[in-house]
């Protein structure tokens, strides 16, 4: 009669990793924390928080409201005043003397010059070629809206123009994670492959792709920078992941090509070879799973570093573009304001970001010690 | 020491960029000139006190004699003036000559040189444009060739005959380009472009004495120097009677030894000022609130003795738009309507507020205050209007488009390129242009460009929009109305603007004395600026200096750089 | 040994040629044209092509090639472009105060962490390790610029214990009076991701089954973790040590900066904003080989400490 003989299934890699993930207390935190802001930036990319960060809703540098209002100072924020069409400058005429005349030559559509009129000494000699349109708008009395009230606090403090700082830390966030994770792809994707290929086919691939690693690593960071920033003439959040991407993928390739160099010689991939597999196949499919793990952890590391990064790139000027906020851009900003006293925004991007990047790295940690097979 | 000058009586200074080298006619940036100024000399000067900006004779006896209508100056040097002794004159005393101001004049349009302040005489002197010409085919510059251009009569006449009239010519002998420099000190120590960088020798107060570069800069009263005596009159301002009692009668210069430290970050400029590192400091707007409440200083500040020297800098701040760009340039009238409607969205009352600290006044007329030329009485037509603004782009058939973002008449997409530096400033000049392009629905896009690159975009008239500033070169309107002139295309009329009436009346008043006449000229050619809008202006800055109690008779000059033999320093221990 | 020297050596030139091309083919198509920032206020285009020419940047992209591969061989890069400094002189003079700040930092660093990632291996798995390493993260996950910026505050300023910025004349006076804040920060920034680092070699080695021999055998812990793990763990640390030197070239740009120290990497910003040429290339060429220097030393301290390392 056939009969299955029972055998103890091994766990795999994955699964002996989460237990002794879920087993440390201090990962299992980290790991919520880091859950807690990927749900803040889908929220916030998605547009359920934080959309109108960028609305001025406080006094210009607001306090944070534990703080109480501050004292009216020179040049105190008050919305300017609403000015109507009708306005005029008190001092000199403003209507063109020559607004008559101008009425026959607008059909000509250009603007003729007029020799100086006799008499009229003071200004418009010369013609206005709007003058017509300008005064028919006048006449329709159109107005400008008058201004909201500003709150005199927020909850976390405002900046400069007035914008809540809570919401331009939570909109921050969700730029710098983002810029983070997918810098810390394109690197690791480049590092893997470029580390792929010099490991797995040695030889003249091995020897150009060394050349190329000790080429790049030899240019200073900074002018690397520069010269990718200026390559791409791209605008935005874009910019700045390649930038980072295109230049962070060194630690990678030698982490990866010293793997596949050891992994290339081993009984599974010649047996890989026997059964007719590809080189392609061997690499990818087969070693590729051994050393995924490596990977994983260096795009934690990279995820990291890049957001750091982003920090040192706001300060040179290649941050993200005015109509975006990250933590990068934050901290810039707060530059001088501590001194001026007005600390809250520092505090705020610089808080959140070292729980972010606390949390991640100690999550990083535990997760290469987890998938660490010689550790008990 | 020279006449007076106490070597225990130090001023240390600030700069906030680092400075290039010493050559008057080879170097260009502000801060190369300010230590220029005090080692070399110019025929003429400006006087101290005096405001508006006075001409004073320098190392000239007296003033220019101007004959021929304005083409022919005639000036006679004093005698006794020497140069600080060096190598190069082999041991002996070398006095200031004629010869060596017409040396210095023409390095300026030496070929070689490739001097930054050619256009300070470019096309102005009999002969000189030839001999530039000539040395372009040879490959040599002859400075020995005479021409009728530039005469020493006798060894301390120096007679320059012009091409044209020009009134303003005497504004250029007072700027340190045309300094005098020893033609064998230069030909010792030159370097491969002519220029002699490092090694100036002058006959003015101080001379160089330590040299850190991009970090340090320690200047030694000069000898040699013949010194003056203090004798300024006070002007209507009651500060200056105060300098006046301290300072008259006293032999100058008094100060002994000037220190000068490059920091470039504002926080650390400031800190170092409060703990009494710095003795003298430019308080720049960002962290103004730190030590100003509005025009006036903190108290605290007050009561440690910190004294305020505070005026608007001749300078204006404006956003300009390529005329040759087809999408916002030209003379048709929705170009004019698109431009006129960006003007009156953009809130110069925001940008002095919260971008400036309120250390700035809004630019009403194109000559700012303290130049020959200005009118307190001029009011701008243009103002922040975004329902009007809305309203004329409605009317010109700049419809709203699908995404919400306003199209070009014929329903293509429009698109505003504006170019700043990736710097704090140029982020919030971004975002003041950000909130304007938003009350009236138009796409903007910013391009960041560092400085250099945008002056290369810029000759080349490929920049579509972008905020600049202009400081008076001398405090002339002609300075500034040059900007839009149409024959300075590539150069300096940065909006790339060809405006014939403009061009029309600007010529016309080239030939004048400043006058009512020249005024009225101005007064047609600011309003042309506001119809047409080549320009939105924007702003003109306060210098706010800042001096430590110690230091005496201090009044910041709009025009000189520096007033170091000016001042006086009291030899009491400092604090900090 | 030697054999393998001169071999290394030989491997550079293919590296250097491959720098050179990189940093000319980045520099002209994207380092900003410097004749429109040495041109001034006003000038016509016929003044422009002038500087053009004297620059040689006008001259044949083949041509330009030539001069550059030139000047690496004589080692002589002319001057700047926008101060007419002579280039060797610019880094002679600039590398004193970077090093005065870099080389202390540098030694302290390493020792502190070294010593701190002893102890923590010592007590690893306790309250005490845990602590530290999470300290350590924190302190890793702050920004550089954020500790600059507070520190010279409430240091400097607030407290008065240290000058705001800037650099004396005397070698002393710089090392203790001028570095001594920019290095602290320096050190905060650093021993955190050091200590991580040496710690996790330690322990790397720590459990290797040479330890659990020796404590076997009934060697004392003290002994075992200085003499054995130390000198087995020096090999990653000498790695990662050599591997920061070059850096140093380049310096904390940073730093040197906010503290107006005139040091190599506050040269390297102003050469870069200025598109300065010649001062750009010549720190280019030194860092490409004094990394691979540095690198070559590397290994040869590896075979010094261990000598099982087969040199290839």
């Amino acid at each position: 009669m056939p009969y299955d003989v029972p055998h103890a299934v091994s766990p795999g890699l994955w699964t002996l990793a989460w237990k002794r993930l879920r087993a440390d207390r201090v990962a299992m935190v980290s790991l919520a924390i880091v859950v807690a802001f990927l749900v803040m930036v889908v929220l916030s990319a998605t547009g359920v928080i934080a959309k109108d960060w960028a609305k001025e809703v406080g006094v210009n540098y607001a306090p944070p409201s534990f703080l109480g209002p501050a004292e009216p100072a020179a040049g105190a924020a008050i919305a300017p005043a609403p000015a109507t069409v009708s306005d005029e400058p008190t001092e000199l005429p403003i209507e063109d003397p020559l607004a008559g005349a101008l009425a026959a030559i607008k059909n000509e559509g250009a603007a003729a010059p007029k020799a100086a009129e006799g008499g009229n000494a003071t200004e418009g000699q010369s013609v206005d070629p709007l003058a017509d349109v300008m005064a028919e708008i006048k006449s329709k009395g159109v107005t400008n809206a008058t201004a909201e009230v500003r709150a005199p606090t927020l909850p976390l403090g405002g900046d400069k123009w007035g914008r809540d700082v809570l919401k331009k830390v939570i909109k921050g966030s969700q730029t710098s994670i983002i810029v983070g994770l997918a810098s810390a792809c394109v690197a690791t994707l480049l590092g893997t492959v470029f580390g792929a290929l010099a490991g797995y086919y040695g030889k003249w691939i091995d020897d150009f792709f060394n050349w190329f690693y000790s080429v790049f690593t030899s240019i200073p960071y900074l002018l690397l920078i520069l010269a990718v920033a200026a390559v791409l003439q791209q605008k935005g959040v874009l910019t700045i992941v390649l930038i980072l991407g295109l230049t962070g993928w060194t630690g990678t390739f030698r982490l990866i090509r010293g793997e596949y160099l050891k992994h290339k010689g081993r009984e599974y991939v010649q047996a890989a070879d026997a059964i007719g597999a590809s080189n392609s196949r061997r690499m990818f499919v087969h070693i590729f799973p051994n050393v995924s793990h490596v990977v994983l952890v260096q795009l934690s590391i990279f995820t990291v570093a890049f957001i750091k990064s982003e920090v040192i790139l706001s300060f040179l000027g290649f941050g993200v573009p005015v109509d975006v906020v990250s933590w990068g851009s934050m901290l810039n900003e707060a530059q001088n304001e501590l001194i001026l006293g007005k600390w809250w925004q520092l505090a705020a991007a610089g808080t959140a970001m070292a729980v972010l990047v606390t949390a991640f790295s100690l999550f990083t940690d535990a997760l290469r010690d987890a998938l660490d097979p010689k550790l008990k | 020491m020279g006449q007076g000058a106490d070597a225990s009586k130090v001023i240390r200074h600030v700069f906030p960029a680092s400075e290039t080298g010493f050559d008057p006619a080879g170097s260009q940036d502000y801060y190369s000139g300010t230590i220029e100024q005090v080692i070399f000399e110019t025929l003429l000067t400006y006087d101290y006190l005096a405001r508006p900006a006075k001409l004073v004779p320098l190392v000239a006896e007296t003033m220019p004699e101007v004959s021929d209508n304005g083409q022919t100056y005639t000036v006679r040097i004093k005698k006794g003036i020497y140069f600080t002794p060096d190598p190069a004159f082999k041991g002996a005393k070398r006095e200031l000559v004629a010869a060596d101001f017409i040396y210095s004049l023409k390095r300026l349009i030496d070929p070689k040189l490739r001097s930054p302040w050619a256009w300070l005489v470019e096309g102005k002197i009999l002969g000189l444009d030839e001999l530039a010409e000539a040395a372009k085919e040879s490959g040599k510059f002859n400075y020995d060739a005479k021409i009728p251009g530039l005469e020493a009569p006798d060894r301390y006449t120096l007679r320059i005959r012009l091409k044209q009239t020009d009134y303003n010519l005497a504004y250029v002998l007072a700027h340190e380009p045309t300094s005098a420099v020893a033609r064998e000190v230069i030909e010792r120590y030159a370097d491969e472009g002519g220029r002699a960088m490092s090694n100036p020798v002058g006959t003015g107060p101080y001379l160089l004495k330590e040299w850190v570069r991009a970090s340090k800069i320690v200047l030694e009263a000069n000898p040699g120097f013949r010194g003056f005596v203090w004798d300024f009159q006070p002007g209507s301002d009651v500060e200056d009677r105060r300098i006046v009692a301290a300072m008259k009668g006293k032999k100058m210069p008094q100060v002994g030894r000037i220190e000068i430290s490059i920091i470039e970050e504002d926080q650390a400029r400031l800190l170092a000022f409060e703990q009494g590192e710095l003795d003298i400091m430019n308080m720049e707007a960002p962290l103004a609130p730190m030590v100003l409440d509005g025009d006036k200083l903190k108290p605290a500040f007050v009561r440690r003795g910190v004294k305020l020297s505070r005026f608007i800098d001749p300078e204006i701040t404006y956003t300009y738009w390529n005329m040759q760009d087809p999408v916002v340039g030209g003379m048709a009238k929705e170009k004019i309507a698109l431009r006129r409607a960006m003007a009156m969205a953009f809130s110069v009352e925001e940008d002095i507020r919260i971008v400036r600290s309120g250390q700035a006044i809004e630019a009403q007329y194109p000559i700012p205050a303290g130049v020959v030329g200005y009118d307190p009485n001029y009011r701008t037509r243009v103002k922040f209007d975004p329902a009007a603004a809305n309203a004329l782009l409605d009317r010109f058939g700049y419809k709203t488009g699908a995404d919400g973002f306003r199209t070009l008449p014929d329903g293509k997409p429009l698109v505003i390129k504006y170019t700043s530096r990736p710097d704090t400033l140029g982020r919030q000049q971004d975002e003041l242009w950000a909130k304007a392009f938003a009350l009236i629905g138009i796409r903007m896009e910013v391009q960041k460009l560092r400085f250099p690159d945008q002056i290369k975009a810029e000759k080349e008239c490929k920049i579509m929009m972008r905020t600049a500033s202009w400081i008076a070169d001398y405090p002339d309107a002609d300075n500034f109305m040059q900007l839009l002139y149409s024959k300075n295309i590539h150069q300096n009329n940065s909006a790339c603007a060809t405006i014939p009436e403009y061009d029309r009346l600007y010529e016309q008043s080239v030939r004048m004395p400043s006058s009512a006449e020249r005024d009225r000229l101005y007064h047609e050619m600011a309003r042309i600026i506001e119809a047409y809008a080549p320009w939105r202006l924007d702003i003109s800055r306060y210098r706010n200096m800042l001096t430590q109690p110690w230091v005496l008779g201090y009044k910041k000059h709009p025009i000189l750089q520096s007033e170091w033999q000016y001042i006086d320093v009291e030899p009491a221990p400092k604090g900090g | 040994m030697y054999g393998y020297i001169i071999r290394r050596l030989w491997q550079m030139i293919p590296t250097l040629l491959g720098v050179i091309l990189l940093v000319f083919i980045l520099f002209n198509w994207v380092g900003g044209d410097p004749a429109y920032v040495l041109a001034g206020k006003i000038s016509s285009a016929e003044q422009i092509a002038n500087i053009r020419k004297q620059l040689g940047v006008d001259q044949p992209y083949y041509v330009q090639l030539g001069i550059f591969i030139r000047q690496v061989v004589t080692a002589d890069f002319g001057a700047s472009w926008s101060t007419n400094e002579p280039v060797s002189h610019i880094l002679v003079t600039r590398l004193g105060p970077s090093m005065t700040l870099l080389v202390p930092w540098l030694i302290l660093s390493t020792l502190i962490s070294i010593g701190l990632a002893l102890a923590v291996a010592y007590v690893r798995g306790s309250l005490t390790d845990r602590a530290v390493m999470i300290s350590c993260t924190v302190g890793l996950s702050i920004s550089i610029l954020v500790y600059i910026i507070v520190f010279q505050y409430v240091f400097a300023y607030k407290l008065g214990w240290f000058p705001v910025q800037g650099w004396g004349d005397s070698f002393w006076e710089n090392l203790v009076v001028y570095s001594s804040l920019p290095i602290l920060i320096l050190l905060v920034v650093s021993i955190a991701p050091d200590l991580r680092l040496f710690r996790t070699f330690m322990l790397d080695e720590i459990n290797q089954d040479y330890v659990r021999t020796a404590r076997a055998k009934g060697l004392s812990e003290n002994r075992i973790m200085w003499v054995h793990v130390l000198r087995n763990a020096s090999i990653p640390i000498i790695t990662q040590v050599m591997a920061t030197l070059p850096g140093l070239l380049i310096g904390a740009f940073l730093v040197e900066r906010f503290f107006s120290i005139p040091g190599i990497g506050r040269e390297v910003i102003l050469a870069v904003e200025r598109s300065d040429f010649p001062v750009i290339k010549a720190i280019t060429v030194y860092v490409a080989v004094a990394t691979m220097i540095f690198n070559l030393l590397a290994d040869l301290m590896y075979k010094a400490v261990d000598p099982r390392v087969q040199l290839k």
